[in-house]
């Protein structure tokens, strides 16, 4: 494992570097779009007290100071995690809010991710066996037309027919439920914090109330991996290494399972990592119509209150996750992938 | 270059699958030209309310509203099929706009070796971690409503993977020997990039753009559909639905009328499939990987 720790390091530098580049970037974009922030920050003053008004919001902003200074300030905030409050959440920290929304968000993708990377799996290694059968057929067909499905529209037709069917599912938890039980969040994802409190009803009720938006995000995985997937195990099925062990006579279970899905494993999780945070932002959406707390709603309350500190803060933190899954996603595939481990 | 594409097209029309996603691109094109002619209401497809909009409220589908009314009284066949106007101009200019920029810059950074290299891809890696929807926020913030923030929050985030791509093929081919011997003859750096590098690679790219298509069209879709991009009443498939699901107390709305939601998404869905399907097609084509027949082994 030495080898790799070079590498590990050299990833790291460079996914610090394009962190910083992000903050930059998100900062400018706020000054380089027309509008006056400050004026935004005042709540679009009118009247003689106007111009008071956007100073001392432009002095709050630290608008009066070069920009270099500003985004310095602003990177010094980031990191010492020093961002001030938010609007929509009345008093909270703006770190708070977003980590406890991001881990709301966070256990519903990866619920999403634990459903489709299986099923992709086995789809497609299935169909890839049978090619050409009426399975190899279906399957496809049915990749194609789920990979191009609307996430958010099949969200609100399953809570449509749950509507219909008089099951509840909008919302995180049920109220009702929270009241009697005395339940709180700790770190924002209600599995996690209702094991943490030992309550099974929060727990159970979240987790029947966190499959039908699952479901609905989990569309595009299992779409788009089956086809990977088949496409993968038709390159392995014709290497060498399968056509020699053939040859030797050892037995096809063997072989699909050490040698042609072992070798698929690698390129499988990169991309599933890489379409882990697409499925972020598609949970994003579908929060919306469940009514979910998480990124989504965080995403629309930052609308209505128009918080620009929330908008930046969510554009650092997702690019950061992206940056840090797809660093993660090359460093472990290095681990796991004896040809990349040079 | 054009003899390849003929033979790629000629090749792909074989397929039914090819022959599905061609037809229904075609429908969309159709109706993006000729839907003010089609549609019986154009104006409440434009978004104007009727005046008797009470009485036309939440009408189910029959003969005369085909897709039923929406909550405004308002014809939501007109909406759905003025819709695909919309939906082909934002997407045309996202893919259009993005490959041209992320292809120039892409390839600049394979040509010109050292610093532009680095920064290039430097700049690359930033904008591909930007996620669209919150850049939508901000320009939905600072620009207001409008099909451009849509636009431009899209364009943003996808060049930045148009330019990596061209980067990975274009640094195959500025190694060539053709294009070293171009260099030695003293041939302007700007005709070497667009006659030898962009013309060779530029075929995988339009594909990878038409597979796109359908992406960019849903990703599109969701930023309106947050209230993100057009101002309500537009036609815009995505708008369509964030009334229906949205508006007027919501779940108890659509429950009641199901049509709401049921018909935007399903021109989305449709029109996705569509450009996918032609360009999966065409992606088989150009790939011999792709197209290699597999040996039955087992």
């Amino acid at each position: 494992m030495t080898i790799s720790l070079n590498y590990i390091f050299k990833r790291l530098i460079l996914a610090f570097c394009v962190v910083v580049g992000v903050l930059v970037f998100s900062y400018v974009l706020i000054l380089a779009t027309p509008g006056d922030p400050a004026v935004k920050w005042a709540g679009n003053p009118r009247g003689p007290g106007a111009v008071k008004a956007i100073q001392l919001a432009r002095e709050e902003l630290g608008l009066d100071k070069p920009i270099y200074v500003q985004i310095a300030v602003f990177m010094y905030n980031f990191f010492t995690g020093n961002l001030g409050y938010c609007i929509a959440y009345k008093g909270q920290h703006v770190v708070q809010v977003m980590i406890t929304s991001f881990m709301s968000t966070f256990e519903l993708t990866l619920l999403a991710y634990v459903i489709s990377v299986p099923l992709a799996l086995y789809l497609g290694l299935y169909s890839a066996l049978k090619r050409g059968g009426i399975f190899d057929n279906i399957v496809q067909s049915a990749s194609v037309v789920l990979a191009s499905t609307p996430t958010y529209w099949l969200a609100t037709l399953l809570l449509l027919v749950f509507t219909i069917l008089k099951i509840s599912v909008y919302g995180t938890a049920s109220p009702r439920l929270i009241a009697e039980t005395g339940f709180n969040t700790i770190t924002g994802s209600y599995l996690l914090d209702s094991v943490l409190q030992g309550n099974m009803q929060v727990f159970v009720d979240s987790f029947l109330r966190m499959i039908p938006p699952a479901l609905a995000i989990s569309i595009y995985p299992i779409g788009a991996l089956t086809r990977l997937v088949r496409v993968l195990v038709a390159k392995s099925l014709l290497e060498d290494y399968v056509k020699a062990s053939i040859a030797l006579g050892v037995e096809r279970g063997t072989i699909i399972r050490y040698f042609v899905v072992r070798s698929i494993i690698p390129s499988l999780v990169q991309v599933s990592g890489l379409s882990f945070t697409y499925s972020l932002i598609d949970a994003m959406v579908v929060e919306a119509v469940f009514g979910r707390r998480g990124l989504g709603s965080l995403l629309i309350g930052a609308l209505n209150t128009a918080d620009f500190k929330i908008a930046v803060t969510l554009i650092a933190f997702i690019a950061i996750f992206y940056i840090f899954v797809n660093t993660l996603v090359d460093i472990l595939q290095a681990l796991i992938d004896p040809r990349v481990r040079l | 270059m054009i003899q390849r594409l003929s033979t790629t097209l000629n090749r792909s029309f074989k397929k039914t699958r090819f022959k599905i996603g061609l037809a229904i691109s075609l429908l969309v094109i159709f109706l993006a030209i000729f839907a003010p002619y089609i549609v019986p209401r154009p104006q409440e497809g434009l978004g104007y309310v009727p005046y008797d909009a009470e009485a036309k409220k939440l009408l189910p589908p029959s003969t005369e509203y085909l897709f039923g009314t929406d909550l405004l009284g308002r014809d939501l066949f007109s909406r759905v099929i003025m819709g695909a106007r919309t939906a082909l101009l934002q997407v045309s200019i996202v893919v259009i706009v993005s490959l041209l920029l992320g292809l120039l810059l892409g390839v600049m950074a394979a040509y010109f070796k050292g610093l532009i290299e680095v920064l290039l891809n430097y700049f690359t890696e930033i904008f591909m971690a930007m996620p669209t929807i919150v850049i939508a926020l901000v320009l939905r913030l600072t620009l207001g409503h409008g099909i451009h923030v849509t636009a431009l929050s899209l364009i943003l985030t996808w060049w930045a993977w148009y330019a990596r791509i061209s980067y990975v093929y274009a640094r195959g081919v500025v190694e060539l020997d053709y294009v070293i011997l171009a260099k030695l003859a003293g041939l302007h750096s700007f005709k070497i990039i667009y006659r030898h590098v962009i013309l060779n690679i530029i075929q995988p790219l339009i594909v990878q753009a038409i597979t796109d298509l359908g992406s960019v069209l849903l990703e599109a879709a969701a930023i309106n559909f947050l209230g993100l991009g057009v101002q309500p009443g537009y036609p815009e498939w995505g708008v369509i639905l964030y009334e229906g699901v949205f508006y007027g107390g919501g779940v108890e709305v659509f429950t009641r009328a199901p049509w709401l939601i049921v018909f935007p998404g399903l021109f989305l869905l449709l029109t996705t499939l569509g450009f996918s399907l032609l360009g999966d097609c065409l992606r088989e084509e150009i790939d011999p990987q792709l197209r290699r027949r597999w040996h039955l082994w087992f």
